[in-house]
């Protein structure tokens, strides 16, 4: 017994039998290494590719840093405190509700027919919903309110327009994949008493997803107000012109001080969702 | 000599709850395959775990080979449990690696932190714990992963992993109750074997009074965190089994 | 309902059933309020309905966006791989930063509760709230314009997800391999890296591919702010009115976005 290993150590013997064992058995190493080097020759000629200056990195957080405490450090309160700012985070929050609103109410109808199980036609609708709900979502909103600007000027419906697109690919997913996930017994049920597509949604579908619903149309506005903060960057109303004005005059202050705003009411609208899917969920 | 001395042992869950363990007292020797019996809710569990300190108890002692468990720091306590296997109820495997790595992690408390990283053993240890895997019959299983074994060879994995540390000890945390009977038997048979012939004293704590019987030379009996019983198997009779349990034992 | 008093007569049940329903249409009634109020202000009084003119001349607008400019097409390559590749060393850098802000922000690991948990939440917070755009901006004031600043603002939105997520899951992980390793005289490092690490790792592997997925959308608009890839191709087009050429890039960026979804698909799959 000595005095760092309180205990006696013994070893117990073995029978000397040489046994062999590998972690990886030989096909599978090579599988595995060769992913792992195509993926690390991937990205290293990536950093090639787009010419990253990979010795600036380290350095750049301490340059980031000094941005932020000369330049940003302290936000102009009283700029964003004035009454046009104020209306104009009000505009923000009714482009958010009507955009959403207007993207749930194409969406129900969209997850209706994208959903696999209860789709109408699992020929026709279903791919082209799909494609609808798809095409809607790899557009990025920043770019739906472009085409909407050009297409109707500046203003704030062009920034609706955006959000309900938005919105439209958000929800569309999220409810057909809710949809997809149901049991289909109430829906069988449903079509043996002759009930037709509308009746099959109505009464075997909607009542089954009423409460994910109810949940994900709160999480959706709650995205979308997120993106209403921004696309006013490219004219579509709300906060976001003021912070591109603010931007494009350099007056940093101003822009920390919006910045800040924007998280505060952000992280305000993130806990007010978070208590209201609560209590959604706790309804029923 | 008594190897393992533990005298007036109390624990609590959190603060201000309620005393689990009030004032536990016994003494494993060696050779002791030594059973904790009684209802549940008694405290076995806690009584296991405050041996390793696993759960930190409020006061007491614990002696093992005349070293003050509750007396030794962070570092030193992990040296003192990696010369104490633990066999678990639910096997606490890790389910998605391979039951090679299962029992490697037995060596965990041996090995530095940079070489576990790697996930490198010494061939010492690759060596016996093929062993050991053959001792416990998985050999046909040692690629396999952990969740695609049933119970009982995962508590025989877990059997392996605490034979890999080369305890001095081995608590026993109701090693079959997720198991069935015939399993059961096996497992109790397979660890018994082996502490025997290893000389390793146990301590076990077990709900199904049969077993511990058998398995057993010597018995202490809690019920709601005091000890009713303690003595040698022999002697645990109907009238203490009552008293134990608070009710009629057929 | 709970802690309701028990109804005794049929009336006490009819009452408080048209008590709810009275709640109820109150509160759709609030909405609908809100709906007409928020059209008013924001579509009616704020549109310039002279600008848009009649149902036509929005017709003729978009017109204008159809049809593809295939003499685009070959000059599409190179930006949609850099696109491409923006996302995917963005995710990754996202994914490194991530790791500290995984650790500190799960309260099961966190090292020092009072200090590093309000942190790591706060990071994340501020990650998710502001918006790529605007992340991409600040970098763009920091190292200037290129795909550089545009890799670190996907880096920095992803961080919040990807670390909220991950730090759920390392919340919701089952204890007992942890136990077990503790068991066997395991450090703190051997418990992370086997009781926790195996366990999280392919749900947090899962988190990323489908953030990966995410920003591949993300990064075909930072070119909006000068940080490279389709965007920048896509606002030429539209300075310079180029309406087949906006269209063509928004196919590159669906088609694009396609491949992302389905590759996710497959490997989150894989990953199971």
């Amino acid at each position: 017994m000595n005095k760092s290993d309180p205990l006696r150590s013994y070893s117990i013997q073995g029978d000397n039998v040489d046994r062999e064992w590998r972690r990886f058995k030989y096909p599978q190493t090579l599988v595995k290494y060769g992913v792992l080097l195509s993926v690390l020759v991937f990205f290293t000629y990536s950093v090639h590719y787009l010419n990253i200056p990979l010795d600036r990195i380290m350095g750049m957080f301490g340059r980031l840093g000094d941005v932020l405490a000369n330049r940003y450090y302290p936000p102009d309160l009283g700029y964003i405190a004035n009454q046009e700012y104020l209306d104009a985070i009000v505009e923000t929050i009714q482009m958010a509700y009507l955009g959403a609103l207007f993207g749930l109410l194409f969406s129900i109808v969209l997850g209706w027919f994208s959903a696999h199980n209860v789709s109408p036609s699992q020929r026709y609708i279903y791919p082209i919903a799909r494609v609808i709900t798809m095409g809607c979502r790899s557009v990025h909103e920043m770019i739906w309110a472009i085409l909407f600007v050009t297409i109707l000027g500046f203003g704030i419906l062009p920034g609706v327009l955006a959000l309900t697109m938005f919105s439209i690919g958000f929800a569309g997913k999220l409810f057909s994949e809710e949809i997809e996930a149901i049991d289909m017994g109430e829906v069988e049920a449903i079509r043996a008493m002759g009930g037709n597509h509308l009746q099959v949604f109505v009464y075997g579908v909607f009542p089954q997803v009423r409460t994910a619903f109810t949940g994900i149309a709160i999480y959706t506005w709650d995205v979308a107000f997120r993106a209403a903060t921004v696309v006013g960057f490219v004219g579509a109303g709300g906060m976001g012109w003021y912070l591109k004005r603010n931007i494009m005059q350099i007056e940093t202050h101003r822009t920390a001080a919006i910045l800040l705003s924007i998280i505060v009411l952000v992280v305000i609208s993130e806990l007010f969702s978070a208590w209201a899917r609560i209590r959604v969920s706790k309804a029923k | 000599m008594a190897i393992l001395e533990v005298s007036d042992l109390r624990a609590k869950y959190s603060s201000k709850g309620p005393e689990i363990l009030k004032g536990i007292s016994f003494q494993v020797e060696e050779d002791d395959f030594f059973a904790i019996i009684g209802p549940s809710g008694a405290g076995k569990s806690t009584l296991i775990r405050c041996i390793n300190r696993l759960l930190e108890p409020v006061s007491g002692t614990i002696k093992l080979h005349d070293v003050d468990v509750l007396k030794l720091g962070n570092r030193e306590l992990r040296r003192l449990r990696r010369h104490i296997g633990m066999i678990f109820q639910e096997f606490n495997l890790i389910n998605r690696l391979s039951v090679m790595d299962n029992v490697l992690t037995g060596r965990l408390g041996y090995v530095g932190s940079l070489r576990s990283i790697f996930r490198v053993f010494s061939n010492k240890d690759i060596q016996r714990a093929l062993e050991l895997l053959e001792r416990v019959g998985l050999q046909d299983h040692v690629g396999k992963r952990a969740d695609e074994l049933s119970g009982g060879q995962r508590q025989r994995v877990g059997i392996a992993r605490a034979l890999m540390q080369e305890p001095n000890l081995l608590l026993l945390d109701e090693p079959t109750s997720a198991l069935d009977p015939k399993i059961s038997r096996e497992v109790m048979d397979l660890i018994k074997t082996i502490a025997t012939e290893l000389k390793i004293p146990v301590l076990c704590n077990i709900h199904n009074v049969q077993l511990a019987k058998e398995y057993c030379n010597k018995i202490i009996g809690l019920q709601d965190g005091n000890k009713m019983f303690d003595g040698p198997t022999e002697v645990l009779n109907q009238a203490n089994l009552e008293e134990i349990y608070e009710m009629e034992i057929l | 309902m709970p802690n309701e008093t028990p109804a005794t007569t049929v009336d006490d049940i009819v009452r408080s059933r048209k008590k709810k329903q009275r709640i109820q249409f109150g509160f759709y009634l609030f909405l609908l309020g809100l709906i007409v109020w928020s059209i008013k202000a924001t579509v009616i009084d704020d549109t310039d309905w002279d600008r848009i003119g009649s149902l036509a001349d929005i017709g003729k607008s978009i017109s204008h966006f159809i049809g593809i400019d295939f003499s685009l097409i070959p000059s599409l390559l190179g930006p949609t791989i850099e696109t491409f590749m923006i996302a995917c060393i963005g995710t990754l850098l996202g994914f490194i930063i991530c790791i500290p802000a995984i650790w500190f922000g799960a309260l099961n690991v966190t090292p020092f509760k009072s200090v590093t948990y309000p942190m790591a939440r706060a990071a994340m917070t501020i990650s998710r709230s502001i918006h790529e755009i605007v992340w991409a901006l600040i970098f763009v004031s920091a190292v200037g314009l290129g795909a550089f600043a545009g890799i670190l603002a996907i880096a920095a939105r992803s961080l919040g997800f990807i670390a909220k997520m991950s730090a759920e899951a390392v919340e919701n992980i089952d204890p007992r391999p942890v136990e077990a390793i503790r068991a066997v005289g395991g450090n703190n490092l051997q418990v992370m890296l086997y009781g926790i690490l195996p366990q999280v790792l392919p749900i947090i592997l899962g988190i990323v591919i489908f953030e990966w997925e995410i920003n591949i959308r993300r990064s075909a608009v930072l070119g909006l702010v000068g940080a490279g890839g389709l965007g920048l191709v896509f606002f030429r087009q539209m300075h310079t009115f180029n309406y087949p050429g906006v269209t063509t890039v928004i196919v590159a960026i669906f088609g694009l976005v396609l491949i992302g979804e389905v590759a996710s698909h497959y490997s989150r799959k894989a990953l199971i």
